[in-house]
């Protein structure tokens, strides 16, 4: 049977049909093994070396004389360096395609200052005391942050240029109040909160993934209802409303979702720079499709932060440097040049 | 009774009112063009009849209901729209672009059934993009982009279509070629098509049913032949000029005054 859809294969169970993207599943396959291989390495490499098979019988639960550093040590923080990677490429691919800008990703608009704005004062003033407390703390700023930007550039339905250019202003008055609270505050506690910042996984454990798993479990029904839906929202808004879409339901939905996945990755890492807005950009030019992938953004995100991390931990051995300090150098960059090239083009 | 009609509409932009109290019935399984001078109201109507915009008094009724209170899914599998200047998403292939026509007829479950495939290959046929399939939209020419998105709107597989200037930002001959398909597709499946165009002789060559709009009103409507004249002319867009047959279809051809070659 001839499909008329160009690099679609349609997957058909009785009177289901499913549209597959071919060179998605490509990718996404490519980028699976290209994780497992950094999860691997981040678990072989360290101050001592463990050999990838007495890895692999860790992972299996069979007994190896390297469970201590292998499962007790190094796993836990790669586990939450993947999950937090998971997180932020997919809330930047679903904030992205909301405000149909590269720029437009968590980190830019605003979540990841007003995390850092309410863990910082908290902590300052001695309200936080116990790493416990961060993520909730993390958690409720990003999500203020994120709805204060979203409300603010509700004018009649959403408009993606207020959106990110509210988003950036909010996000600079958040870290002047950081700024603010970073002198204001008790110097111990400052330099703690300076610390988480950067974004960091060291000492990270099994009690932030377990609940960001959850979190990513619970959003699994949310994401496959946004990737049907956006599918048509990077339309002009005529033609969108034009095919029956809800528009501004669907921006809404979408919005929410990037914003509470990037809180709660914020809140299991500190605010990890430029995963968000890059992971999404690598994806999309490596499926070349005609909308951001939410599935291969999500493992692209995981790619980059259990391999920045896994630079992070080896580069300056033995100090262990935070993740966001890796991550923030090959973002930068990659954010100038988007933006020499967004101003090339014109529009 | 004919499907789509407005009553009593009213028509606002924040505080600005652009049409008032204006009715109008669409006829079914005809062309209708709406005509008019610069900011007269009629992309205005016409973004109304497709729910793009709330009235702001009165009604847009499809089969007897008010648009406004039916679900817009409802709505895009009766009424196809193309807006003035549509923006599809970036590096998107034609054949993609063709089948997000569907999307009202689709759920996460059947994503793309037999109907969708027919639809989406005779929408492609009929309109010439079949070996455009996988060019990226980006890549065309004006006139092979128009038809793509006509194709879109074809795979919707709706009663009605509506259409927003199809034939600017494209050469006579793809004008021509754009107007003439979309004649092809009401004189071969009675589909109803409203569309507002800029070129009055156009319009008078092309429409059943021409609307003639001035100020948010309607100043005349009707067959073309009768309602084309130089006093029309004169009274909508203000401008001095002689009314003949057009030598190739014998509709009202508008020829300009010109006072300057006296």
């Amino acid at each position: 049977m001839s499909v008329p859809l160009a690099g679609y294969t349609v997957a058909r169970f009785g009177p289901a049909s499913f549209l597959v993207h071919r060179r998605s599943v490509a990718v996404a396959a490519a980028l699976l093994v290209l994780l497992a291989g950094a999860v691997v390495a981040s678990l072989c490499l360290g101050e001592s070396t463990v050999p990838p098979a007495s890895v692999l019988d860790v992972l299996l639960g069979r007994p190896s004389p390297d469970q201590l550093v292998v499962g007790e040590l190094r796993l836990p923080r790669v586990t939450v360096g993947l999950l937090v990677g998971l997180a932020l490429g997919l809330a930047g691919a679903l904030i992205q395609t909301v405000a149909r800008n590269p720029l437009a990703s968590p980190d830019v608009i605003g979540v990841s200052h007003g995390a850092s704005a309410v863990v910082v004062g908290l902590m300052s003033f001695g309200y936080v005391q116990t790493a416990r407390q961060v993520p909730w703390a993390a958690v409720a700023g990003g999500l203020a942050a994120g709805l204060l930007v979203y409300l603010l550039a509700w004018r009649r339905g959403m408009h993606a240029q207020r959106f990110v250019l509210i988003g950036i202003g909010i996000s600079i008055a958040l870290s002047s109040l950081t700024s603010l609270f970073l002198t204001k505050g008790d110097g111990l506690q400052a330099q703690q909160a300076k610390v988480w910042m950067t974004g960091s996984l060291n000492g990270a454990g099994l009690e932030q993934s377990a609940w960001l798993a959850w979190v990513l479990l619970a959003a699994v029904p949310a994401v496959l209802w946004s990737a049907r839906a956006q599918r048509s929202i990077s339309f002009d808004d005529s033609t969108a409303i034009g095919l029956g879409l809800r528009l501004n339901r669907i921006r809404l939905g979408t919005a929410l979702l990037g914003i509470v996945l990037a809180s709660c990755a914020t809140g299991a890492a500190g605010p990890v720079d430029f995963v968000a807005l890059m992971a999404p950009q690598i994806a999309v030019r490596l499926v070349r499709g005609a909308r951001l992938p939410l599935f291969c953004s999500a493992l692209t995100g995981a790619v980059v932060v259990v391999a920045a991390d896994l630079l992070a931990r080896r580069l300056l051995a033995p100090v262990e440097l935070p993740v966001g300090v890796v991550t923030a150098l090959v973002g930068a960059p990659y954010l100038m040049w988007l933006l020499i090239r967004s101003r090339r083009g014109g529009s | 009774m004919d499907r789509l009609e407005a009553r009593g509409l009213t028509l606002a932009y924040e505080s600005r009112t652009v049409v008032e109290d204006l009715d109008l019935t669409v006829p079914d399984g005809r062309v209708t063009v709406i005509v008019g001078p610069n900011a007269c109201g009629k992309s205005t109507l016409l973004r109304a009849l497709g729910r793009l915009l709330r009235p702001a008094g009165g009604a847009v009724l499809l089969d007897g209901a008010e648009l406004a209170r039916t679900p817009t899914r409802e709505i895009a599998r009766r009424i196809g729209l193309l807006p003035q200047s549509p923006a599809a998403p970036e590096g998107i292939s034609v054949s993609d672009l063709v089948a997000r026509g569907r999307q009202p007829h689709q759920s996460w479950w059947q994503q793309w059934s037999a109907e969708d495939e027919r639809a989406v290959t005779e929408a492609m046929e009929r309109t010439s993009t079949a070996d455009l399939a996988e060019r990226s939209v980006d890549e065309l020419s004006g006139g092979q982009r128009q038809r793509a998105w006509i194709a879109m709107a074809l795979a919707q597989d709706t009663g009605i279509l509506l259409l927003d200037e199809p034939t600017t930002f494209l050469d006579i001959a793809h004008q021509v070629e754009v107007l003439d398909l979309v004649r092809r597709l009401n004189a071969e499946r009675g589909r109803t098509v409203v569309a507002v165009l800029h070129d009055l002789n156009q319009a008078a060559r092309y429409a059943d049913h021409l609307v003639a709009m001035r100020d948010g009103r309607i100043v005349a409507q009707g067959p073309p032949a009768e309602v084309v004249t130089a006093g029309l002319v004169r009274e909508v867009f203000g401008l001095k000029s002689v009314v003949v047959p057009d030598p190739v279809t014998g509709t009202p051809l508008v020829i300009p005054g010109a006072p300057w070659a006296a």
